[in-house]
C-alpha cells in the first residue's frame, strides 16, 4: 500500500484532458535542462581554440551549469510555491535564452562561466522544479505515466540537440551557434504558456463557516505570513524529521554518486579495450535510444495497479538492477558485448530516472512536493560533482577501469538495497501510525457530523434573514 | 724484552692481514674495430687499500716489446681515461677517432703495494696485469645499386660485402633508424636485396643495409620522391574582420625546402607574399606551413588557396576553400525563432482566455442549502 500524502490536495486533479499538453510541456523544458549542459560540449574544442584556455577551464562551464541547476532548487521551489509553476517556467526559458545570446558575444572565460554557467543554470533550476510541480498538480491516478513521459524528454533532447549542435558549430561558428541555441531555449517560454495553473472546481469545500465573513482580508494577509515564513526558510529543514523523506534521500545520493562516472568513463573504456573511436561513441548513443523508450515504458508498467502501491520497491528494483549492470561490465571484452551493456545500462538508467521524482511524489504529496523536490536537488548537488572524479581518481591509481565500474555498481547496488529494506520498515511503521489514526478519527468523525448539520442551518438561516429584509425594503419603496 | 718483541711482532703481523692485495674483477675485452670509430676499454680492481690503476700500450713482440703508458689526453687528446678510487678502483680508457696506428695490444696494471713505484725494485712482482687487444681494420667496401633511387615508382635496393675477412652472421634493412622485420636474415652471404614494389612518400627515406659483422658495417641508400603535401581541412571558415588560419603538412623525403601560397583569381594564381600589409602572415617549417589572413573581408577574401612545397625533386600542391561567415549570419535563423516562439505563445494565450468564461460555475451553495430545508 502506498504510503497516504501527508496532506489532502483539496480537489481531484484532471488526470488526463488537458494535462497530457502540460506534459508537452513539461517534457520540453525538462528535456533543454538535462540535455543543454552535455550537449555545449561540442562547442568546447572551438571555445578553447578561440579564447585560449585549457580544457579543463572550458569543462567548468558544464559543471557550474549543472551545480547551479541543482543548487538553486530551494530558491525555485519557494518561487514555485507563490506564483505558480507557468510564470516560473516562462521566466526560466526567458533567462536561458537571453543567458545563451549574451554568451555568444563573450570574450574571455570568466564571461562564459558567468552567462552560461550562473544565468543560464538558474534558469534551468527554474524550469526543472516548476515543470515536475506541475505535473504533480495535474495528475494523480496517471500520474507514474505522465513522470515517464515527461522525463523522457532528457534522452529524447539529446539525441536531437547533439547532430544539430554539429550542424550549427560547422554553418555558424560557435558564437551563431550560441545564439541560435539561445532562440531555442526561448521554447521553455512556449512550455511554459501550456502550464495553465489548475482552479480548483469547488471553493467551497472547507467546514469553517464562522471564519467564511471575514475571509476575504484575512486570505490575503495569511498568504503574505506564509510567504514571509517560507521566505526566511529557503532549505526547510523540517523535511529531515521525516522517515521517509530521509531514506529517500540517502538511497538518491548514492545512486547519484555512482550514476554519472560510468557514462563519463564508457567510450574511454571501450577505446581501452581495443574497440575503435567511431563505434566507442555509437555505444552512448545506443544508451540514449534505449533510454529514451524505456522511461514512458516505466511509467506505464508504474502505473499499472500492481506496481503503483509497491512503487518504491519498484524503484529499489531499478536501482539494483542499474548497479548489477556496471558491476557485470568488466568481464565483458568484445564488442558485441559491451553494445549489450549499453543497453541494459540504457534499460537501467532511464528505469531509475523515469520512477526518480514519481517516488518523491509518492513520499510527499503535492503540497509539499516543490519544497521537497527544492532540498533533494540541493543535497544531490554534491554526489553529482564528486562521483566522475572520485572514479577518474580511481582509474589513475590503479591504471585499470575495472575498479571503476565496481565501484559504481557497487555503490548503487548498496543504494537500491538499503531503500528496499528501510521501505520494508517504513511501510510497516505508516501501517501502525494509521491504525492508531484510524481509531481516533472513529471518535472525531461523530463530532464532526453534527457540526457540519448546525452549520449548514446558520447559512440558511443567513440567507432567509437577508431575503426577508429586501422584501421589507421592497415593500416599502412600493407603497 | 722478547716477550715484548714477540708480542708487538705477533701484533704487527695481525695488523698486517687486514690488508688484502690487488685482484681483477673487471679485465678489458678485446675489439675489432672501423677506422674512425671508437672503443673503451673497462678495468675494476678490488684490494685493500684502493690500489692504483695504470694503462699501458705494448707494442711489438715478446721478447721485444715496448710499453707505452697512456695518460688523458695523450695522442693529441684522443685517448681520455676516466679513474674512479671509491671502494674499488674502476678505470675507462677511450679511444676516439681510431687509426691503423691504434692497433695493438692495451694493458691494464694495477697494484696496492706501497712499494709499487720504487725505481729500485723490478715493476713486474709488484704489479698485476690484464691485457686486451684493439684491431683496427680499413671500413670494407659495400657496393650499392643503385647510389641513390630519385622520383621513380619502384626500385630494386641491394648491397654487396666485398673485399672483407669479417664473418658474416646475417643482414637486415633500416628506414630511417627504424628496423624494417621482414628483412632480417640469418643467411652469411654478402649480398642482400631489398626490393620496394611501389615508392610513395610513406616508403621514402633513408635506407640502410647493415650486416651483422663485428663490427657492424652499413652503407646507406637514399630514396626521393616529389614532396607529399596534404591541408589538414580542405574546407576552412572564419568571420567576418577575425582571423582565418590555413594550415598544409608536407610527407617524404626529402622534406620541402621552399613554401608558398598562392590565391586562385580569375583562373590565375596570385603569389602571397609574407608580410604584405599586415594582411598576411606565413610560418614555415619543413613539414608544416601555416597561412593566416587577418581582417576577413567576404568581397576579398573568399576563395581557393594552393600551398605549394618544393623540395629538389620538384614540388607537391593542394587546395583550400575559404569561407567566410558574416557576422550577423547567424542573426536571422535567431530572429525567425524568437518570432516563432512569440506567435506560439500569443496562440496559447488567445486559446486560453476564449475557453475560460465557459468554465465558471458557482451554484454549489446553494443546492446544499436546498438540502437542508
Amino acid at each position: 500500500m502506498s504510503p497516504a500524502p501527508k496532506d489532502v490536495l483539496g480537489y481531484k486533479p484532471p488526470d488526463g484532458g488537458w494535462g497530457w499538453m502540460v506534459v508537452f510541456g513539461a517534457h520540453i523544458s525538462i528535456g533543454f535542462a538535462y540535455s543543454t549542459p552535455k550537449a555545449l560540449s561540442i562547442f568546447f574544442k572551438e571555445i578553447q581554440m578561440d579564447l585560449g584556455a585549457s580544457y579543463s577551464e572550458i569543462a567548468w562551464i558544464s559543471s557550474i551549469m549543472l551545480a547551479v541547476m541543482y543548487a538553486g532548487g530551494p530558491v525555485s521551489s519557494v518561487l514555485v510555491t507563490r506564483f505558480g509553476s507557468r510564470p516560473i517556467v516562462m521566466t526560466g526559458g526567458l533567462m536561458c535564452g537571453v543567458s545563451m545570446a549574451t554568451a555568444s558575444f563573450g570574450s574571455s572565460i570568466i564571461y562564459l562561466y558567468f552567462c552560461i554557467g550562473i544565468i543560464g543554470g538558474c534558469g534551468l533550476s527554474l524550469n526543472l522544479n516548476a515543470s515536475l510541480t506541475i505535473i504533480s498538480k495535474y495528475f494523480l491516478v496517471k500520474r507514474p505515466l505522465a513522470n515517464g513521459l515527461a522525463m523522457a524528454g532528457s534522452p529524447v533532447f539529446l539525441c536531437f540537440l547533439a547532430p544539430v549542435n554539429q550542424y550549427l558549430l560547422a554553418r555558424f561558428g560557435w558564437r551563431g551557434s550560441l545564439l541560435i541555441l539561445g532562440g531555442m531555449m526561448l521554447n521553455c517560454c512556449v512550455a511554459g504558456a501550456l502550464m495553465r495553473p489548475v482552479t480548483p472546481p469547488d471553493k467551497w469545500t472547507s467546514f469553517a463557516p464562522q471564519t467564511k465573513v471575514e475571509q476575504p482580508n484575512e486570505h490575503n494577509t495569511k498568504i503574505k505570513r506564509n510567504f514571509g515564513r517560507n521566505a526566511k526558510k529557503f532549505l526547510d529543514l523540517s523535511f529531515f524529521k521525516d522517515r521517509g523523506f530521509v531514506i529517500y534521500l540517502i538511497g538518491n545520493v548514492m545512486f547519484i554518486f555512482g550514476a554519472y562516472a560510468p557514462i563519463v568513463f564508457l567510450s574511454a573504456y571501450a577505446i581501452n579495450q581495443g574497440v575503435e573511436k567511431y563505434s566507442a561513441a555509437y555505444l552512448l548513443s545506443i544508451m540514449g535510444f534505449v533510454d529514451m523508450f524505456i522511461r514512458p515504458a516505466t511509467g506505464l508498467i508504474a502505473n499499472s495497479k500492481w506496481i503503483r502501491p509497491r512503487i518504491q520497491y519498484f524503484f529499489s528494483f531499478a536501482m539494483v538492477f542499474n548497479g548489477t549492470c556496471h558491476l557485470l561490465c568488466p568481464l565483458i571484452k568484445s564488442y558485441v558485448f559491451l553494445v549489450v551493456y549499453a543497453a541494459f545500462f540504457g534499460i537501467g538508467f532511464g528505469m531509475v530516472f523515469a520512477l526518480i521524482f514519481e517516488c518523491l511524489m509518492d513520499l510527499m504529496g503535492s503540497q509539499r512536493f516543490p519544497s521537497a523536490v527544492g532540498l533533494v536537488t540541493i543535497v544531490e548537488c554534491f554526489p553529482m560533482l564528486l562521483g566522475p572524479p572520485a572514479a577518474g581518481l580511481l582509474v589513475d591509481v590503479f591504471g585499470d577501469y575495472k575498479y571503476l565500474f565496481f565501484m559504481c555498481g557497487s555503490v548503487i547496488m548498496t543504494g537500491g538495497l538499503f531503500l528496499f529494506v528501510m521501505n520494508i520498515y517504513n511501510y510497516h511503521m505508516l501501517d501502525k501510525e494509521k491504525a492508531a489514526k484510524n481509531n481516533e478519527q472513529g471518535q472525531k468523525d461523530t463530532e464532526n457530523q453534527d457540526q457540519e448539520k448546525a452549520a449548514s442551518w446558520i447559512w440558511c438561516l443567513r440567507d432567509y434573514t437577508i431575503f426577508r429584509e429586501c422584501l421589507t425594503l421592497y415593500a416599502q419603496v412600493l407603497g | 724484552m722478547k716477550l715484548l718483541w714477540a708480542v708487538s711482532a705477533l701484533l704487527l703481523s695481525c695488523w698486517r692481514t687486514d690488508a688484502s692485495t690487488a685482484g681483477f674483477t673487471k679485465s678489458p675485452l678485446s675489439q675489432m674495430k672501423l677506422i674512425d670509430d671508437s672503443a673503451e676499454l673497462h678495468c675494476e680492481v678490488i684490494g685493500n687499500p684502493i690500489p692504483e690503476v695504470q694503462w699501458w700500450f705494448v707494442e711489438g713482440e715478446e721478447p721485444n716489446e715496448t710499453f707505452t703508458q697512456l695518460f688523458d689526453g695523450a695522442r693529441n687528446d684522443r685517448v681520455q681515461i676516466n679513474a674512479t678510487y671509491i671502494v674499488h678502483a674502476t678505470s675507462i680508457i677511450h679511444l676516439t677517432s681510431l687509426t691503423l696506428d691504434d692497433s695493438g695490444t692495451y694493458e691494464c696494471r694495477a697494484s696496492n703495494d706501497p712499494d709499487r713505484n720504487e725505481l729500485k725494485k723490478t715493476p713486474k712482482i709488484k704489479w698485476i696485469r690484464s691485457q686486451a687487444n684493439i684491431i683496427v681494420i680499413e671500413t670494407p667496401n659495400i657496393v650499392t645499386e643503385p647510389h641513390e633511387v630519385s622520383n621513380q615508382t619502384s626500385a630494386v635496393l641491394s648491397c654487396n660485402l666485398t673485399d672483407s675477412s669479417l664473418l658474416i652472421k646475417g643482414s637486415y634493412w633500416t628506414l630511417n633508424g627504424n628496423i624494417l622485420e621482414d628483412s632480417v636474415s640469418a643467411d652469411d652471404s654478402p649480398f642482400t636485396v631489398h626490393r620496394l614494389d611501389k615508392i610513395t612518400h610513406s616508403n621514402s627515406g633513408t635506407y640502410e643495409c647493415v650486416f651483422k659483422t663485428e663490427p657492424q658495417v652499413k652503407q646507406t641508400i637514399e630514396v626521393k620522391t616529389l614532396p607529399h603535401v596534404v591541408a589538414y581541412k580542405h574546407s576552412e571558415h572564419g568571420n567576418e574582420n577575425d582571423k582565418g588560419v590555413m594550415v598544409c603538412v608536407g610527407h617524404g623525403h626529402p622534406l620541402p625546402t621552399d613554401w608558398g601560397w598562392f590565391k586562385e583569381e580569375d583562373g590565375n594564381r596570385k603569389q602571397i607574399l609574407n608580410g604584405t600589409g599586415d594582411k598576411y602572415e606565413i610560418k614555415s617549417t619543413p613539414n608544416k606551413t601555416t597561412l593566416t589572413i587577418n581582417e576577413l573581408s567576404i568581397q576579398d577574401d573568399i576563395g581557393d588557396y594552393t600551398c605549394l612545397g618544393t623540395n629538389e625533386l620538384g614540388p607537391g600542391s593542394d587546395k583550400i576553400h575559404l569561407r567566410v561567415r558574416s557576422r550577423l549570419a547567424a542573426l536571422w535563423p535567431f530572429l525567425g525563432i524568437v518570432a516563432e516562439v512569440i506567435i506560439l505563445v500569443t496562440i496559447i494565450f488567445i486559446y486560453e482566455k476564449r475557453r475560460k468564461p465557459d468554465e465558471v460555475n458557482d451554484g454549489h451553495h446553494l443546492d446544499s442549502c436546498l438540502d437542508c430545508i
